[in-house]
């Protein structure tokens, strides 16, 4: 382990106070002993000065899946005090509610038999990768400022999917506190023209088979059966969130001096919670991450359709088990001190995983917690969890968002063909589509952790519980 | 050009190195288009920017923002550029061509161009600069 690092249980680990100047409280991270030997200290450094932000609660969170990002590491969770707290795009990263979902299906593997058709019309009906832009929509401002301020709902209400979809979204699928106001022109712009795509790098669309059911009881509740075949989604808010992330630095930056903040990272820039510039940043996320939400139902929506063309199957016939948020900041209540507080709650890489009970869960998962969804590489096994009152003490709610990378994009050109990779995984069973060979080498199976290894840690720690394990039959990368 | 990419687990870290401040601008100029687009790019259309900021760092931040800018909304893609800078305003001249999905497509997207890390420094005849660009 690096040194200063501290082991403090079973896969738990802690950076303690002064293992960098100006902490105000340690960081905390989950790792197994296999993970912990693949940890960068470039991610410790980022947990570390995370730690050292204003109003910062309890402690700097890593969960399993870390590693280093900018602004915060990538699988961080830091909840900030409403009164001494700050907000900061560090720590929501540029593609603001990156997010998955998963949709079921009545099919199982022998329905889709001849599974390269649905592949290839999948391919062709969602646009993917650079210069991606939708033509299936008619996106007008007025669509977008419905999108910006309605999030899922404004999907639904428009005919891209049912009104049960909107209770299995995290938050409903929409954050009220959106301000379009506080979204920039160029960043309309950007947004118009990409609602219903799913963009590049590791965003994908993937059809996987349930391999093995958990929890039995809870994988019933979530409508998961083993040998059934399911749809996974992963994309954000595109160019959209992209430029509020980046207008909205610019912002910071100069507030971060103006209210003489001290940080040892400029990307960590930050306002207080309370200032103006602090809430025209909140409302422009919000506006952003309802946009991810509006898009990730318009591609649920094509997948929908298809499947219901293809295989007789109705459109209805394919429910939501859940949506969550990877790059998010919120507003919500926790245990701080024995006492329920309402905080801010930064994700960078990270779910949302409210344990049993938890205001804000549909009504019939409230006994069982809130659906987790965790996407492996192409590869590899996705997870399906649920959230536990472990998650509620430790982490704020939350939990890993997938595997997490340990070989850089351009070792992985270097050592991988993407005609290879795709050729290998064809012989396992997995189709894959991409628009370029390039970026199936970027995202090969070997570029990223064992999802199982990461999963197992989150079960052994008791921040979320496994239910089931979805493996991929079919592949459409971003 | 004179760019070379270093290790980074989740996103793309460039080094430039060059003799004057306005190379350094443009040879991360041509890092950012290579990263996005791939190798295959052609110039043909010219395009000027003016930007200024603060400080050189900000100008750097504001300049490849306003080309990632302009490559998604206008559908460009640019095979190099002409800069002139002060360290605090720029103009830039531009030469490229309309996005080609056959020949631009091997490329991956870029979200943002990030703080974290980025550091501009100068030894005795030549500027380094480190960045990294969010994928």
């Amino acid at each position: 382990m690096i040194e200063g690092v501290k082991r403090t249980g079973i896969n738990e680990w802690e950076i303690p106070l002064g293992y960098i100047p100006g902490m105000r409280v340690p960081g905390r991270f989950f790792l197994s002993d296999p993970l912990a030997a693949m940890l960068e200290e470039g991610a410790v450094r980022q947990l570390a000065n995370v730690a050292t932000m204003p109003g910062i609660l309890q402690n700097s969170l890593g969960m399993p899946d870390i590693h280093w990002g900018y602004g915060f590491p990538i699988g961080g969770v830091a909840a900030f005090s409403l009164d001494e707290g700050v907000i900061s795009p560090g720590g929501v990263g540029f593609d603001i509610n990156c997010g998955v979902r998963l949709i079921t299906t009545p099919l199982e593997l022998r329905d889709v038999a001849g599974k390269g058709e649905i592949i290839d019309e999948l391919f062709q009906a969602v646009p993917t990768g650079v210069g991606a832009k939708s033509s299936l929509l008619k996106n007008s401002e007025k669509s977008l400022d419905g999108m910006m301020l309605q999030g899922a709902r404004w999907a639904v209400e428009n005919g891209y999917g049912m009104e049960r979809d909107l209770a299995r979204c995290e938050d409903n699928g929409c954050m009220n506190e959106a301000d379009r106001r506080e979204v920039s022109r160029k960043a309309r712009q950007r947004g118009i023209p990409q609602g219903g795509t799913l963009g590049s790098g590791n965003h994908f669309l993937e059809l996987q088979v349930v391999q093995e059911i958990y929890d039995p009881a809870a994988a019933r509740a979530f409508g998961l059966a083993e040998g059934q075949v399911c749809c996974m989604i992963h994309c954000g808010s595109r160019g959209l969130g992209h430029q509020v992330c980046t207008d909205h630095l610019k912002v910071l930056e100069a507030a971060t001096r103006k209210y003489h903040v001290s940080l040892p990272d400029r990307q960590l820039a930050c306002a207080p919670l309370a200032s103006p510039e602090g809430k025209a940043y909140f409302g422009a996320m919000a506006a952003a991450a309802n946009y991810a939400w509006a898009n990730r139902q318009m591609i649920t929506h094509t997948v929908r359709q298809i499947f219901s063309r293809r295989f007789g199957i109705g459109y209805d016939e394919m429910p939501l088990v859940y949506d969550v948020a990877h790059n998010i900041a919120k507003f919500e209540e926790h245990l701080v001190d024995a006492r329920k507080t309402r905080v801010c709650v930064h994700r960078k890489g990270a779910t949302r995983a409210f344990g049993p009970g938890t205001p804000g869960l549909p009504a019939e998962l409230a006994a069982i917690g809130q659906p987790v969804i965790i996407p492996g590489s192409m590869g590899t096994s996705s997870y399906v969890l649920r959230g536990t009152a472990v998650a509620m003490e430790k982490t704020f709610g939350s939990t890993c968002h997938g595997a997490g990378r340990v070989m850089s994009r351009s070792q992985a050109k270097k050592r991988l063909s993407g005609k290879e990779v795709a050729a290998d995984l064809a012989r396992q069973g997995i189709l894959v589509r991409a628009p370029h060979e390039n970026a199936i080498a970027d995202e090969a199976p070997d570029v990223y952790k064992p999802s199982g290894e990461v999963v197992g840690v989150v079960h052994d720690v008791g921040i979320s519980r496994r239910v089931a394990r979805l493996s991929p039959i079919g592949v459409i990368k971003g | 050009m004179s760019f070379v990419e270093l290790s980074h687990t989740a996103d793309v870290k460039i080094q430039v190195r060059a003799p004057t401040l306005a190379l350094i601008f443009s040879d991360a100029f041509c890092a950012l288009m290579q990263t996005a687009f791939g190798t295959d790019r052609r110039a043909g259309m010219t395009r000027e920017i003016q930007v200024t900021a603060t400080d050189t760092e900000t100008l750097l931040m504001d300049f490849l923002s306003e080309v990632l800018f302009i490559c998604e909304v206008e559908g460009q893609v640019f095979a190099r550029a002409s800069v002139q800078t002060d360290g605090k305003s720029l103009t830039a001249i531009l030469e490229g061509e309309p996005f080609d999905r056959s020949r631009h497509a091997g490329g991956t997207e870029v979200k943002g161009i990030s703080w974290s890390g980025l550091a501009i420094a100068r030894n005795d005849n030549e500027y380094v600069l480190d960045i990294i660009f969010d994928v």
